[in-house]
């Protein structure tokens, strides 16, 4: 217990520690000359610094011992599927006018999902149905998000996902698409052939 | 629920296959947390099996004991399943969740009314510097592990609430319902005895 920086409450150059952590997580903003011009102060900043650091470092490195173990994963799915919210409730037109037919909205969302990712590079995000879901043959506006593997043509692949999205839900979902907006959230690295980050 | 009445075609059954844990696992937080607000459960579990490592960490440091932590992890879960059509922006699933957790292990804490006498805590005396200077310490971590385990409980919640869960002093305070002074103090006295303990393995 020897350290030059913990003096008891005594100050450093002038300032406690108290004060120093403080501007340390202000960002070391507004500029304190008395503190950045210190070398004790510094110092102490320092290993108040690598503390934190530390800190951050032993939770990742406890999180990474724990790891996500199949059974404990399993728990939390088993505990939220029964909690699945299937949104409005998407009719289909039948024949036979007694049959009751119907997809839920949170089915005609897997049916997007299902099409976008199949296309190569891309994973679709949040999908949303605007429109008379409700009434067969009301004209949906449907708007999807989606990821884009890194150099892949993004107006292209946008335009296959418009395409087969539409394509998609007017066979499977009967649903009567008016338009399909597809908007690019987000651009990533994607997988090389031998399976790592391209 | 949510099934389709009507049979699906066979192609179904592969797209379905194709949108696997493992397919999704490289996609943004934000990219599945939209996913998971529409109600896809696999992309939910790639969010649990990405940030629930830490979040048990977390849980485990604030409450104490692990069996109690995994069960305020998958509470967690579960609400955050219920809520994330409320989340703004995707991409800050990591610090919603977190927020939810800390929330829940508050009201833990909160539950066993540990803290009612605060002139109690505060003149809590330290804990003893016993068996964590007995063996010999190899890595910063393994240091830092030991002398947050031998800190006062109170000392050691505010500890990582502040620089893991991101609390300011007044959040702690209100949380925990104590004052602002309490929390400076508790992490005055955590932060150097922690100091110490990383000067001393040095």
């Amino acid at each position: 217990m020897t350290d030059p920086y913990l003096p008891g409450d005594e100050l450093i150059d002038g300032h406690t520690l108290d004060e120093l952590s403080d501007y340390l997580a202000r960002g070391r903003t507004p500029a304190d000359p008395s503190i950045d011009g210190s070398p004790e102060c510094r110092a102490a900043l320092e290993s108040l610094a690598r503390l934190s650091r530390t800190t951050r470092d032993l939770l990742d490195a406890e999180a990474e011992q724990s790891s996500a173990d199949d059974g404990w994963v399993g728990r939390i799915l088993d505990g939220i599927r029964l909690d699945v919210q299937s949104g409005r409730r998407v009719p289909l037109a039948h024949p036979d006018p007694s049959a009751d037919l119907a997809l839920t909205e949170g089915a005609v969302r897997a049916l997007v999902r299902g099409v976008g990712d199949g296309i190569d590079g891309v994973i679709v995000g949040r999908c949303r149905l605007d429109g008379e879901l409700e009434t067969i043959g009301s004209p949906i506006a449907v708007h999807v998000e989606i990821s884009v593997r890194y150099g892949d043509p993004l107006d292209a692949v946008a335009a296959e996902v418009r395409e087969a999205v539409a394509a998609e839900l007017a066979q499977h979902a009967e649903v009567n698409v008016a338009s399909v907006d597809v908007t690019v959230t987000d651009v990533r690295a994607g997988r090389a052939p031998d399976g790592g980050l391209a | 629920m949510g099934l389709p009445i009507r049979q699906q075609s066979g192609a179904e059954g592969e797209r379905v296959a194709r949108s696997d844990v493992h397919a999704l696992s490289e996609a943004s937080d934000d990219t599945l947390a939209g996913r998971a607000a529409d109600g896809d459960t696999v992309a939910f579990e790639v969010l649990v099996r990405r940030h629930g490592p830490l979040m048990r960490a977390y849980a485990a440091r604030m409450l104490g004991s692990t069996y109690e932590s995994d069960d305020v992890v998958q509470e967690t879960f579960v609400t955050a399943w219920r809520r994330l059509g409320e989340l703004q922006e995707g991409a800050a699933v990591k610090s919603w969740l977190m927020r939810i957790l800390s929330r829940r292990c508050l009201d833990r804490i909160r539950a066993r009314h540990e803290y009612d006498d605060v002139t109690e805590v505060d003149a809590a005396a330290p804990a003893d510097t016993g068996p964590e200077h007995l063996t010999e310490v190899r890595t910063a971590n393994e240091a830092l592990g030991r002398a947050l385990d031998g800190l006062p409980e109170l000392q050691r919640r505010c500890w990582v609430l502040r620089e893991v869960g991101q609390y300011s002093y007044d959040e702690i305070a209100q949380e925990l319902d104590i004052p602002v002074s309490t929390v400076r103090g508790q992490l005055a006295r955590g932060r150097r005895r922690l100091l110490e303990a990383m000067e001393d393995w040095r």
